[in-house]
């Protein structure tokens, strides 16, 4: 699941064509997006070298895992061969990570079941629900970010930023208990709990889904609403939509065409950013909602000291930020023409603004 | 200095410092000034609701709802200041190190910030846990080494405006030693971007201890605390609907405060408020935001940046 993911992404005339309708306006920029996979395989390695340490520095071995105190060194010898724990720590991350660039993350120290297989069970249901909350938090906030800046000052941005605040002092998962007990318990419209795939019964999997999302989307919607309605307010005043304004373009024409294209770049990083902390939530949020996910499979592996599987959920969790965050890039590159032409024109603008562009970029 | 007694001169300031030290005084005395033993089970009074003898009802085990909350305090707010106490360590030293110290330094921080940036704090913190152990410590730890790249960024974006200062490269000229410019002009400019990140990291960390003490992750169960509150009361819903209310009101009222807190320091920092880069847009945030972009330095952290050394 994650390998073939992140190795696809990793060359960089692969990525070209992967955006073939975008390449002409990409084109005129491979240094940032280059500069991006350069960091996306650096993080990569770094995250997956940390990922490998926590197992190393883990006193967890597989016979005290499974046998508890029956374990005798004999076991603890011929268990720790069987999972190759007696080689040199460097030839155990190297043939960890390569096998996991493969797809093949170890198998449990428990049930002896492969962890991709666990993975690519468990994936699908935080994918699902947190990919639904992005479209959520991008509605939602998105709306109320542009309503906030369009009415600057007025009584619906107080109002957008009282929430926004309110909601920033909140455990996300408070919000996923007071929607259950509002909808669920109180109305008895949806379920409390659990999950049906979504290539079963898209309806149902909606049933289930959406109290879930709408919880773990509100967080990311008040960061991007605030962003949206920061950015925006600074883009109406620009003198290009004086003009545009002056030229007869309706107003509408001159906030999605020209001020929310360059308004919306800092909304879309801030989008990019809240990935992790989504992802991070929803396995709070499975908890609440009883929904089979990656969160089950880590907090039984914890409990257990099954550092395989810990291991291989840590990892993939991180495959998943790391092509969200490029799909963020390539979005950024393409929507801002700004944006592709940093490097070439901030050197020679001075010494400050070159080395502080140079410290931001690298 | 000079900020932060400016700031104490706002009175929304002064509000959130008189929450914020009731919430120290329970975090110290809570256990003592609980009315009932916070683990005493009183299975002939299970989830009352308020009274007077246990004016926040008890739980499903008959325990004094008050006392937990009491008792709670304590732990949660140690292990957030724990966990942003280490974040402190390992990131403003390296985040001054790496404008300082030269492009090895600065490209190794750098890719080691945008390495913890993007891993999600429950799954790594799960993760911590389950290869060293389920303990209060443990997971403090992996919250501090994912809140450091947060201090590291802010640090250094202060710093790396004041390297270019006028009169840093003036004292540079005539001789001063590093240690001499750190400690005389940068660290009184980092401070009060240190202060304003601190108020909010204190914050966001009572958020995660929250959410990981619902997991059960770091504290063994029957030791009361906010979020371990809030996962007892989950299986009680149809009973006690209003429950989870109390210890969620009790977060809400700390983190609020400890925003509000943030936000009375920046606005009196004044012309700092450029120094500390990507708050300047957002009036109040959570750390994601507040750090700039973590792998996305093509367009927002530059100009983040830019903004920092003009302004």
């Amino acid at each position: 699941m994650t390998a073939p993911a992140s190795t696809s992404v990793l060359p960089p005339p692969r990525k070209g064509a992967w955006l073939i309708p975008l390449a002409r306006r990409l084109g005129a920029a491979p240094r940032p997006l280059g500069r991006v996979l350069t960091t996306t395989v650096t993080v990569f390695l770094l995250a997956s070298l940390l990922t490998f340490a926590l197992g190393a520095l883990s006193e967890a071995n597989p016979a005290a895992a499974v046998l508890g105190d029956l374990a005798t060194p004999a076991d603890i010898a011929r268990m720790e061969a069987q999972f190759g724990l007696d080689r040199p720590l460097y030839a155990q991350y190297l043939s960890w990570l390569s096998h996991a660039i493969g797809g093949d993350l170890g198998v449990s120290w428990f049930t002896g079941v492969p962890v991709a297989d666990s993975v690519a069970e468990a994936l699908p249901v935080d994918l699902s629900i947190a990919g639904l909350a992005l479209l959520l938090a991008v509605f939602i906030g998105g709306g109320a970010g542009i309503a906030a800046a369009l009415n600057n000052g007025g009584r619906i941005d107080r109002t957008v930023t009282l929430i926004c605040s309110v909601l920033a002092t909140l455990p996300p998962f408070l919000i996923g208990i007071v929607l259950i007990v509002v909808f669920a318990v109180q109305l008895g419209a949806l379920p409390t709990g659990g999950y049906i795939p979504i290539g079963e019964n898209p309806g149902q999997w909606l049933r289930y889904a959406i109290l879930p999302a709408f919880a773990l989307s509100l967080d990311a919607a008040a960061s991007l609403a605030r962003q949206l309605r920061t950015s925006l307010v600074g883009a109406l005043r620009e003198n290009y939509v004086t003009g545009a304004q002056m030229r007869g373009f309706s107003a509408r024409r001159v906030l999605f065409g020209h001020v929310l294209r360059n308004a919306a770049g800092p909304a879309l990083s801030v989008l990019g950013m809240s990935v992790p902390l989504i992802l991070g939530g929803a396995v709070v949020t499975e908890k609440i909602f009883n929904l089979p996910g990656i969160a089950q499979l880590s907090l039984q592996s914890a409990e257990q000291h099954d550092i395989p599987v810990i291991q291989g959920t840590l990892l993939v969790t991180i495959c998943v930020v790391l092509v969200a965050n490029i799909a963020v890039n390539a979005a950024l590159a393409a929507l801002n023409p700004a944006a592709r032409r940093p490097a070439g024109t901030r050197t020679g603008a001075g010494d400050v603004t070159a080395s502080s562009g140079e410290g931001g970029t690298r | 200095m000079r900020t932060l007694r400016r700031a104490w001169r706002l009175r929304s300031a002064r509000i959130a410092l008189a929450v914020l030290a009731l919430v120290a005084l329970l975090a110290v005395a809570g256990g003592a000034l609980a009315p009932h033993d916070p683990l005493a089970q009183h299975p002939a009074d299970m989830l009352q609701g308020p009274s007077g003898r246990h004016p926040f009802g008890t739980d499903y085990l008959g325990r004094d709802v008050l006392s937990r909350l009491l008792a709670g305090t304590g732990l949660s707010v140690a292990g957030a200041i724990e966990a942003v106490g280490s974040a402190m360590l390992l990131g403003i030293v390296p985040g001054i190190a790496s404008v300082w110290l030269g492009r090895t330094v600065e490209w190794t921080a750098q890719r080691a910030a945008d390495t913890l940036m993007i891993m999600p704090f429950t799954v790594f913190a799960i993760a911590v846990v389950g290869a060293l152990g389920n303990g209060m410590h443990q997971a403090m730890l992996a919250l501090g080494v994912l809140f450091a790249p947060l201090y590291f960024r802010v640090t250094r974006a202060a710093a790396l405006g004041l390297k270019q200062a006028q009169y840093v490269e003036a004292a540079e000229l005539m001789g001063a030693s590093r240690r001499w410019i750190l400690r005389t002009h940068v660290w009184s400019k980092v401070l009060p971007t240190v202060a304003v990140t601190t108020a909010q990291a204190v914050g966001q960390a009572l958020l995660v201890v929250a959410s990981l003490t619902f997991l059960g992750l770091g504290v063994q169960p029957p030791a009361p605390t906010w979020g371990g509150m809030l996962a007892s009361d989950l299986g009680y819903l149809a009973q006690q609907p209003w429950a989870p209310l109390i210890p969620g009101v009790a977060i809400m009222i700390t983190v609020g405060a400890l925003n509000i807190l943030a936000d009375a320091i920046r606005d009196s920092s004044g012309g700092q408020e450029q120094a500390s880069p990507a708050e300047a847009p957002l009036p109040a945030l959570s750390p994601p935001a507040a750090v700039g972009s973590a792998l996305a330095p093509v367009v927002a952290p530059k100009e983040v940046e830019d903004r920092v050394t003009t302004g």
